[in-house]
């Protein structure tokens, strides 16, 4: 029954992008053409893939988590269509490829599988990290990193005959980092739990407990100092503090983990050019409009051009906001399908969220169960940092919005995630 | 362990609600005035970026046209070749200052349907040209400049039309304004320098203006009192200095305060051929309130004229409101007291006379044509109504030729063409007088051949200020536009 629910969501999902890739081609002149069925195709083709596998292999998963992806990935690449034909062509390629992925992970972690990802935890370490370190390589080798827009956090791939391939190894080690803590702090979490002391109205663990989270704070910041990426710095540490919160239940961590952010963002804006003037133009877009302001009241004027209902899809100037297919492409959605459009995406973000803590929270394996809740942290804590960017609420970190930002490696990872909740929910139910 | 999952959820709930509060805030509150800075070239690029059709003349010149920019397919510049000249017809498309003209009036047409509303999605699906469509005006090109040039830096109007279609073959007003300055980056302060000017170059005074007919009202009495055979063109009147009106300590008098004939008798001929105020003053008193306020209306005053662009209406007043008003009606009889007529009225005016009485609905949309350059649709001329029957307006261009070939209007002659007329110099208190010709040419037994009627107005005398009469300022500017059409 929730099976068949999915498939109709899903299809309704296609249906959505189809329609966008229709009235993009409209507004292009060019009227219906192939590309409308493309998409839909691709779209049946790469969440019915996901779909046919839970049918086979976790049939009863939450019936949800993809229908609500499927509905961001329509709006987004309706978008990134809009703005640019080819990066939505590629887009609805690395969908498919996402799909496919996606199907492969839920196959593989079939029977038992979801227990073997907690015994290798330190392979996961090591790939994590590893992973996080690969753009660091030269850029003369096979196998280097490429910098672009100031940040170090691209790894090309030569291929034969001058091509090449390049993926953000960084979303795929955010997936491999929350494996790791799940798995380590399912076996740790009494002993990192244990109170020796209070502070004031604060328990306070022993000392060296604070180790992991130290740790966790020095990738962090290894991160932004050698990749200059304020976004998958954050991101990683927020994972860190969230899930060691999660199994310990101790503010005292969320407390001293706010510190290292304060004291850490402090020490990065009187080191870092590029961090003084993401902040600068976070605390006054006006005041450099030309230059450091210039994306962040671009956004502004999109969402105010946008107002409630929005200028229509290929009405609206989203185009004049740099970087609108990837770190803005929710001021783009605002400007052209007003506040209604930007509210639907807040909502579906909010109920994955929600569908995704559910998840963790009926799930009775410890492993499982923290699993769950670090890969949902990870999608919100990511969608939030993005989405307060553009709205102002935040410094620009320059991460992608999940399922909705132009991006392979970011939708294949989303994708994979979603594929491990779905998994572990299967799992919480039988 | 589920308490720090609650936790965690319920801190990233609050943290999304803060969201939609963050987004409506700014896309709501905050929005208007992001949309509205200046530095968010949205409100210069927005809705005028969008490619409109082409506008040409009746022989094919380009007044407005649409032409992508070479960096962004998408986005279309507006251009209007023929600036000034074609201003007030074609109007203008701007996001900050709407449209007007034209532009404004054919949008449904001249608007791109590549966009992704409703009806556009719909007529692509039924394999509709989505590409916006194209206009030929009646305009001719050769007559409009004519016109413009005749002109010149008067302030005043023109209009042409063909008598038997009810095509405009021109409509000027002076002064005018080239449309390109309200479009792109100075259009804010250009188009506020432009609605601040005294001169009101942005009005067409074609349409939307309207000026005491003055004598060329004359028309409208003399029909009214031809139709109901109080009088015809032998009849004689008395031939005073000065006429007394009843009722009233008021006068009428002759533009030369002179007698008009003899001083003694005067005929209705000869009264219009030299513009007799006191004779027609007389008669509109014969007349009566009841039946001149109804020719009028038959001319299409008090009544909205059917067109492709909004024009004032133009009035007389009821006939009850003349009931214990008799002077009134003698003033009013001579296009004065509170008679106000736009010159596409008077040209209409004119137009009836030429057209044996009846009155063609003026237009300005030949036809409509798709981004194929075939024909879409093509305007079909239509009767309006009748003004006088075929007998009175045969006696009236009688009267109307023998007005320019021997009266006021000789100035309008034209060698070897027989042309018909009637000047006006309308009275403005503490003002030098709107000055008038409305005539049409030429005239002839042929019921085929082509003709022009032409309506002119130049406001405050023109360059003769109090000394300008229709005759000496407007009856040239109207032969020039005669000239260029008999020469076509």
């Amino acid at each position: 029954m929730t099976r068949s629910a999915e498939a109709a969501l899903l299809v309704t999902a296609g249906v959505v992008a189809a329609f966008g890739t229709a009235l993009v081609g409209f507004t292009r002149g060019v009227g219906l053409d192939a590309q409308v069925a493309l998409t839909f195709l691709v779209f049946v083709g790469a969440f019915g893939s996901v779909h046919l596998a839970l049918r086979r292999w976790a049939p009863s998963a939450n019936p949800y988590v993809f229908p609500l992806a499927a509905f961001l990935t329509a709006i987004g690449l309706t978008e990134v269509y809009r703005l640019d034909p080819n990066l939505g062509s590629i887009q609805r390629w690395s969908l498919l490829i996402a799909g496919v992925v996606a199907s492969g992970v839920i196959f593989l972690l079939r029977g038992d599988g979801v227990v073997i990802l907690r015994r290798y935890r330190y392979l996961f370490l090591a790939a994590g990290v590893a992973l996080l370190m690969l753009p660091l390589l030269p850029s003369t080798w096979a196998l280097h990193g490429i910098e672009a827009n100031g940040s170090r956090l691209w790894v090309g791939i030569d291929l034969p005959g001058s091509r090449s391939l390049s993926f953000q190894p960084g979303e795929i080690a955010k997936l491999c980092l929350a494996i790791f803590l799940a798995s380590y702090l399912a076996d740790y979490h009494l002993a990192m739990g244990t109170t020796r002391r209070r502070i004031g109205r604060l328990d306070v663990p022993p000392l060296r407990q604070f180790g992991p989270i130290l740790l966790a704070a020095g990738a962090a910041f290894a991160v932004l100092v050698y990749q200059r990426d304020l976004g998958a710095s954050l991101l990683l540490f927020a994972l860190f503090v969230g899930a060691i919160y999660l199994a310990t239940g101790k503010l005292a961590y969320i407390a001293f983990g706010g510190v290292l952010v304060f004291v850490g963002g402090l020490v990065s804006y009187q080191a870092f050019s590029h961090v003084q003037r993401r902040v600068a133009a976070w605390l006054d877009p006006f005041a450099d409009f030309s230059d450091t302001g210039y994306q962040v009241a671009q956004g502004l004027f999109a969402l105010g051009s946008g107002s409630l209902t929005g200028s229509g899809i290929g009405q609206g100037r989203p185009d004049l906001i740099p970087a609108a297919a990837t770190d803005f492409i929710f001021a783009a959605v605002a400007e052209e399908m007003g506040l209604a459009g930007a509210i639907a995406v807040i909502a579906a973000f909010a109920l994955l969220v929600a569908a995704g803590f559910g998840i963790a929270l009926h799930t009775r394996d410890l492993f499982r169960k923290f699993l769950a809740a670090c890969l949902t942290l990870v999608l919100a804590v990511q969608a939030l940092l993005i989405l307060a960017g553009v709205l102002r609420l935040f410094p620009i970190t320059g991460i992608t919005l999940p399922f909705m930002s132009y991006g392979g490696t970011s939708l294949v990872a989303n994708m994979v995630l979603l594929a491990l909740l779905a998994r572990i929910s299967h799992g919480a139910r039988s | 362990m589920n308490g720090p999952i609650r936790h965690l959820a319920a801190v990233i709930f609050a943290a999304f609600a803060v969201l939609v509060g963050a987004v409506t805030f700014l896309q709501v509150i905050q929005g208007p005035e992001y949309r509205d800075d200046p530095r968010n070239i949205r409100v210069v690029t927005g809705r005028a970026g969008k490619e409109r059709g082409t506008i040409i003349t009746a022989d094919g010149v380009p007044v407005a046209r649409s032409s992508a920019d070479p960096d962004d397919p998408q986005l279309f510049t507006r251009t209007y070749p023929e600036g000034a000249g074609y201003a007030h017809v074609v109007g203008y498309a701007t996001l900050i200052f709407g449209a007007t003209g034209i532009e404004a009036s054919q949008s449904e047409a001249l608007v791109s349907d590549r966009d992704a509303t409703i009806s556009g999605v719909l007529n692509a699906i039924v394999g509709g040209d989505i590409r916006p469509k194209g206009l030929r005006l009646t305009i001719v090109d050769d007559l409009q400049q004519a016109a413009i040039e005749a002109l010149g830096t008067q302030t005043g109007a023109v209009v042409a039309l063909d008598p038997d279609t009810g095509a405009v073959l021109a409509m000027v007003s002076s002064p005018s304004f080239d449309p390109a300055t309200l479009q792109g980056r100075d259009a804010g302060p250009a188009g506020n320098t432009l609605e601040a000017d005294p001169t009101e170059p942005l009005r067409n005074r074609a349409i939307d203006q309207t000026y005491p007919p003055g004598s060329t009202f004359k028309i409208v009495t003399a029909a009214a009192a031809l139709e109901a055979g109080i009088a015809g063109g032998g009849t004689t009147f008395p031939d005073p200095v000065e006429l007394d009106l009843p009722g009233s300590t008021a006068t009428i008098r002759n533009y030369d305060e002179q007698v008009c004939g003899n001083g003694d008798t005067v005929t209705l001929t000869q009264a219009l051929v030299s513009s007799c105020n006191t004779v027609f003053g007389d008669l509109g008193m014969q007349v009566g309130a009841e039946r001149l306020v109804s020719m009028a209306e038959a001319f299409g005053f008090n009544r909205e004229i059917p067109f492709d662009l909004t024009a004032l209406v133009s009035a007389i007043p009821d006939a009850d409101s003349f009931a214990d008003d008799v002077a009134g009606v003698a003033q009013s009889a001579i296009g004065q007291r509170d008679v106000r007529a736009t010159p596409l009225q008077m040209a209409l005016v004119g137009a009836a006379i030429a057209n044996e009485g009846e009155i063609m609905e003026p237009y300005l949309v030949q036809q409509i044509f798709d981004s194929e350059a075939s024909i879409e649709s093509e305007t079909v001329p239509a009767v309006w109504r009748r003004a006088v029957s075929p007998a009175t307006a045969a006696a009236l261009t009688d009267l109307m030729e023998k007005a320019v070939s021997s009266g006021t209007g000789f100035r309008a002659q034209i060698s070897g063409v027989s042309i018909a007329g009637k000047t006006g110099t309308a009275e403005v208190p503490d003002e030098a007088p709107d000055v008038w010709f409305v005539g049409f040419g030429p005239v002839s037994d042929d019921p085929e051949a082509a003709r022009i009627v032409v309506a002119v107005v130049v406001e405050d005398g023109g360059p003769r200020g109090t000394d300008g009469t229709g005759g000496s300022v407007a009856a040239p500017i109207a032969k020039a536009v005669m000239e260029a059409f008999l020469g076509q």
